[in-house]
């Protein structure tokens, strides 16, 4: 990267955007932590999952349940409809378990953890010291939010190193752990929830994860409890040729509340890996739940070399009435992305909203978007997508708006924009419309255009290069979706939209 | 790709019954699209573009019956427009029926008819486009129309005839299967309207294929037939030339399935398309408009509209899609797809898509789907307007957006009334 | 002509009171205002005379030359010779303004057992009609109500009183969004069809529009009741000293 004079703040740009753009050349987050690690052997058999359940200690209805996924998996052929093209992924030549040397006697407190780890966190700006708070935040003056706290769960390949504040929720009764962790105190929860949103068989990915998955986070708030802080779960893959294959289960008592965020990087390789998720949300009656994801994993090279596979199944189920589940995502990162945070309103009056940003640049391929079941009467949803492409991207946004016959009097609006920035990338709109009933109104808008000349004409008149200029028009694109973030993320994904696009113009 | 022992069963056992016409200039054509349809195989609910829409009867040896329709309560559609008549009775040309094919500034002959003249014009078109059609998505039942079509009409236009063609269909025996290919060629600057109306069989299958060259404009209009129980498959492939325009509108009313494809080509400079289509449905009816409009050239414009109204368990289906290609620069591409269901029971599905390579360009989509708005009805009922005329009134009224895309004001007219007419005989009781 | 009797009326959705007893007595060829601050309950109670959805009575009664009017369909209210100048007319795209009003004059003529009018005839008057009020044959072509600016709108709801000859005009805010010229055209119109025959619920905010539509009784509404009736003064009252007074009496 060439060294760029002083940035000089220039009136109405953000400055954030201003210094991102210029401080980044490419992916920030592409460096690796030397560690030693074990591995699983190789490849993908009913030992290597029978190995995976005994390293985290399980009991046998966990391990049995994970061969049944795997047993299915096998039957099932790896699905072909989004428009994606990779290479054929050949699933014995990887590992399906790593976990760091020094995470063999799970250590007790986060102060028995390798330096090495929480370096490798401090790095990233992930706080695992509860008096710190999420970089970005406390230098901040402006905000009135002092002591804003976010408990973190740190999952690095196939282990989670450590959870922090979970002394504070706890004593307002909130459960907040590592997947594994959950298993073994919390099994009743667990072996009542897993899999009853996302079922193990409900499609290949997600049944490959139901019999591989090796850790997670865990989240239970009980009834009428407002957590009292941000939760979130960082992931971080680091070994080589490895799949992550993380679960993560949130349940929302009755008239809880919870925001969750979920953020995750990997290292820079010219080999494409696998991560293969599952988040199950379950929202009773008059429960919300936000959920926000800036997705940031590796996204391969300029040229398209390597990058992270990233095929994941999200899903909510709004089960009790008035239940409430927001999705929002900002999709940077990963070569190959296939995800659908979706909702089942099934309650009456239950509300599911989806705001995303996705952006690809380069080589990247996106296809993601969301699902709406409206099952329950006046529900509501809202879906609006924005999808940024360049280089040589495909950007395909891809959803499901269905109404049943007893979703009496519910309504959908969604609202899809995508910006191409340069000749050689493409912008996919693929929507499902399911109306059966007429009480009901579905609203679908969606539009596709390039970056505007008048306004980049006006940004650089303005004395904007171009690629700053390009960066605040797309900010302002996403201005809807961006302001639903929270603010621990909003700034973060902002900056993204800046170094993700960074040499897509010019 | 192997194709599914189930596919293969349908498919072997749809063509076991069919005779492949031999000899003259279509026949490579023919053996050709019969080659598709057999890597192809006939379409089932497991493909993509035919999960909303049932397509066994369609594919099935047999035909399922469909009893006759005698519409007393209204004179035939276009029958006071003055017009050029050419009859198909269960899909077979009636010449008595039909005027003289004679026409100034065009030709008009039956498929077969010059079938041994080698440079016959219709050579340069017919399956090429459909062939053309199969990707991104395959058509089968359009491939197997080329290789089996029993008849059809070859018109070649080549300046601007006084009046529209008007190709009637007649449906007058209950298990008629009908098979029909049309070939439009228009000629640089020329313009023809064509107009279509009837039921034509118990169960049709039709393909037409319009080739317009530079500055050539093609009109059409087609009235589908009321009969209750009819079944049809359509397909039309166009292909449109630098500064050429295509328009097509179709309504339905009636009909227990109908499956209207729409695959057009911009492949020209500054070409224009514009399709459309309002349907209204009422009971056991099932429509289904699939439409591709591809911009392959720059500077292009489409515009798709498509209007339903329906109710008692009617079904209504829109898959749309705009594909802009690399470099089709300056496209402008819009596409409104819309249903308002009159009661509970009916149904709307819909796959309105955009697919784009190129960056300088302006698409949109939209589709909705509800009742009748209560604020505009309560406003027409306060000016005192009954509550079923007021809603005639204002069903007319969203059906129009897509009436209006017919240029010709007669023709535009002569849709309306029968749209109002459909109401009127369809109020609840 | 016009009788309310304690009239209750609940919002159907939010299980809510607005009219609390309205009584209102309006005879033939007098012109009674409405005004009153906002929510106190104005509009309601012309939706409610029209036939609006939404509403539920829970007592009292309305009759209109001795019909009962609460028993009656929208478009029934319509022929019995009532007419609600809308506040916010209704844009319906795709109906044009010509058909739209030659579809109520005609329906409305054979709800009242007449003929229907010719087009001839119907275009003659509409023509004449609209140009008094400044309406252009291209405002008559336009869809109905779509793209018409703010005064357009209540022009065009004043045409369609003016031709629709009602026996009870009630006009809902008319006033609200036009400047002084195109409130005298809109005063204009109601003026002319002034007449022994026909009585008028003018509702409005404001005075001005007063000065404009001589009112023979006034009436202040609040909190879903009349709370005091008066000549004209009143109105001149009110504009000069806001509700305050009216509303401090009336909590006493």
């Amino acid at each position: 990267m060439t060294v760029l004079e002083q940035p000089q703040v220039k009136e109405g740009v953000d400055q954030e955007t201003v210094d991102a753009v210029r401080e980044i050349g490419t992916y920030k987050h592409g460096w690796e932590t030397d560690i030693e690690t074990e591995y699983a052997p190789k490849g993908l058999t009913a030992d290597i999952v029978r190995l995976i359940s005994e390293k985290n200690n399980e009991p046998e209805w966990m391990t049995d349940w994970r061969l049944q996924a795997y047993e299915r998996w096998l039957q099932v052929n790896e699905p072909s409809w989004a428009m994606v093209n990779y290479p054929q992924i050949d699933f014995q030549d990887q590992y399906y378990y790593a976990r760091p040397k020094s995470m063999e006697n799970k250590p007790k407190s986060l102060d028995e953890v390798d330096p090495k780890l929480l370096a490798t966190y401090e790095k990233l700006g992930i706080p695992l010291k509860e008096q710190m708070l999420l970089a970005g935040v406390e230098t901040d003056e402006t905000s009135a939010v002092e002591n804003r706290k976010v408990a973190v769960d740190a999952v690095f390949d196939s282990v989670s190193v450590g959870t922090t504040f979970q002394a504070e929720l706890k004593k307002a009764g909130v459960i907040f752990c590592s997947f594994s962790e959950a298993v073994q105190e919390h099994p009743d929860l667990v072996q009542k929830y897993l899999g009853s949103v996302v079922p193990m068989s409900d499609n290949y990915y997600a049944t490959l994860n139901s019999a591989v998955f090796s850790d997670g986070s865990f989240v239970y708030v009980p009834e009428n409890v407002r957590c009292p802080m941000e939760l979130s779960t960082y992931f971080r893959i680091n070994a080589e040729n490895t799949g992550q294959f993380e679960r993560t289960l949130i349940i929302a008592a009755k008239g809880a509340y919870v925001s969750y965020l979920e953020g995750c990087t990997a290292p820079q390789r010219d080999t494409s890996q696998l991560h293969a998720a599952v988040v199950e949300i379950v929202a009773e009656e008059d429960a919300e739940v936000k959920y926000s994801t800036v997705q940031n994993w590796y996204p391969g090279d300029e040229n398209g070399i390597g990058g992270i596979f990233n095929f994941v199944t999200k899903r909510a189920d709004c089960r009790g009435d008035r239940a409430k589940v927001m999705w929002t995502q900002v999709e940077t990162g990963s070569a190959v992305t296939w995800k659908y945070p979706s909702c089942i309103l099934r309650g009456n009056e239950a509300q599911g909203e989806f705001y995303s940003i996705a952006i690809t640049n380069n080589y990247q391929q996106a296809d993601t978007g969301t699902k709406m079941v409206h099952l329950g009467r006046n529900t509501r949803s809202r879906i609006v997508s924005k999808g940024i492409s360049a280089g040589q991207a495909q950007n395909t946004y891809r959803g499901l708006v269905s109404m049943h016959p007893r979703a009496q009097s519910s309504r959908n609006y969604t609202q899809c924009d995508s910006l191409l920035i340069g000749d050689k990338c493409g912008a996919h709109t693929v929507p499902y419309i399911e109306v059966k009933n007429n009480s009901s109104r579905v609203e679908h808008e969606a539009t596709t255009s390039k970056v505007d000349e008048d306004q980049l004409f006006y940004c650089r008149a303005r004395g904007m290069d171009e690629e700053e200029a390009v960066a605040l028009v797309v900010n302002g694109f996403c201005k809807d979706v961006l302001q639903e973030l929270p603010m621990e993320f909003a700034m973060e994904a902002q900056q993204l939209v800046a170094i993700s696009l960074e040499g897509s113009v010019g | 790709m192997t194709l599914s022992p189930r596919i293969q069963e349908i498919t072997s056992r749809r063509l076991n019954d069919l005779v492949l016409p031999t000899g003259g200039w279509s026949s490579e054509a023919r053996s050709a699209a019969l080659n598709r349809v057999q890597s192809l195989g006939l379409p089932s609910n497991r493909d993509e573009y035919w999960k909303f829409t049932p397509p066994e009867t369609l594919t099935t040896a047999q035909v399922p019956p469909a009893s006759l329709f005698v519409d007393v309560d209204e004179s035939p559609v276009f029958g006071n427009i003055d017009r050029l008549k050419l009859v198909f009775v269960d899909g077979v040309f009636d010449a008595a029926a039909s005027d003289q094919l004679a026409l100034e500034n065009v030709t008009i002959e039956r498929l077969g008819e010059s079938k041994d003249r080698d440079d016959h014009w219709g050579r340069e078109v017919y399956g090429v486009l459909e062939q053309s059609g199969q990707v991104p998505v395959a058509r089968p039942l359009a491939a197997l129309n080329t290789a089996f079509a029993t008849d059809g009409i070859l018109i070649h236009v080549r300046g601007t005839p006084s009046k529209p063609i008007n190709l009637v269909y007649v449906h007058s025996n209950e298990t008629s299967d009908a098979i029909l290919h049309h070939v439009i060629k228009v000629n640089p600057g020329a313009e023809c309207t064509i107009l279509e109306s009837g039921p034509a069989a118990a169960r049709f299958n039709k393909c037409m294929e319009i080739d317009i060259a530079d500055g050539g404009a093609l009109h059409h209009v087609r009235a589908q037939g009321r009969d209750h129980e009819r079944r049809a498959a359509t397909h039309m492939f166009a292909r449109v030339a630098a500064n050429a325009l295509f328009k097509s509108f179709t309504l339905t009313v009636n009909g227990r399935l109908t499956r209207n494809e729409i695959f057009v080509e911009l492949l020209g400079r500054n070409s224009m398309a514009h399709v459309a289509g309002a349907c209204v449905g009422d009971g056991d009816f099932h429509h289904d408009d699939t439409v591709f409009v591809t911009h392959a050239a720059e500077d292009c414009k489409s515009r798709q509209v498509f209007k339903k109204v329906l109710r008692n368990g009617a079904t209504g289906v829109f898959q749309g899609k705009i594909l802009v290609k690399p470099d089709a620069q300056k496209t402008d591409g819009y596409q409104i797809s819309q249903s308002l269901l009159l009661d509970g029971d009916s149904q709307f599905l819909a796959k309105p898509e955009l697919e784009i390579y190129a960056d300088d360009v302006a698409c949109s989509h939209g589709s909705t789907s509800g009742a009748i708005d209560e604020g505009e009805l309560f406003y027409l009922r306060a000016r005192g307007i009954e509550q079923a005329e007021a809603t005639d009134l204002l069903t007319l009224a969203f059906l129009n957006e897509a009436v209006s895309e017919i240029d010709n004001e007669e023709l535009a007219d002569e849709i309306q009334s029968r749209l109002a007419a459909w109401l009127m005989r369809h109020r609840p009781s | 002509m016009l009788d309310i009797k304690n009239l209750h009326v609940d919002l159907e959705e939010e299980d809510k009171s607005i009219l609390k007893g309205v009584d209102l007595h309006v005879d033939a060829g007098r012109v009674h205002a409405i005004m009153g601050p906002n929510g106190s309950g104005k509009s309601t109670l012309s939706y409610v005379l029209a036939g609006r959805d939404g509403y539920t009575v829970t007592q009292g009664s309305v009759s209109l030359r001795g019909d009962d009017l609460l028993s009656l369909e929208p478009e029934e209210r319509a022929a019995k010779g009532l007419f609600l100048a809308f506040q916010y007319p209704v844009e319906i795209p795709g109906v044009g303004n010509m058909t739209f009003l030659r579809t109520a004059v005609n329906a409305q003529r054979k709800a009242r057992g007449d003929s229907e009018m010719s087009a001839t005839d119907f275009l003659r008057m509409t023509r004449e009609k609209a140009k008094q009020l400044q309406i252009d044959a291209d405002m008559l072509k336009r869809p109905l109500n779509v793209g018409f600016s703010g005064g357009e709108k209540k022009r065009n709801e004043i045409l369609q009183m003016v031709i629709l000859e009602p026996r009870l005009c009630i006009l809902d805010e008319t006033d609200s969004g036009l400047d002084v010229d195109a409130m005298k055209l809109v005063a204009e119109g109601v003026n002319a069809l002034r007449d022994d025959g026909r009585g008028f619920l003018v509702i409005t905010h404001y005075q001005r529009l007063l000065d404009h539509i001589k009112p023979d009784v006034v009436h202040i509404m609040v909190d879903g009741r009349i709370a005091k009736s008066g000549t004209s003064e009143l109105a001149l009252e009110v504009e000069r000293n806001g509700y305050a007074d009216i509303l401090a009496e009336t909590a006493l």
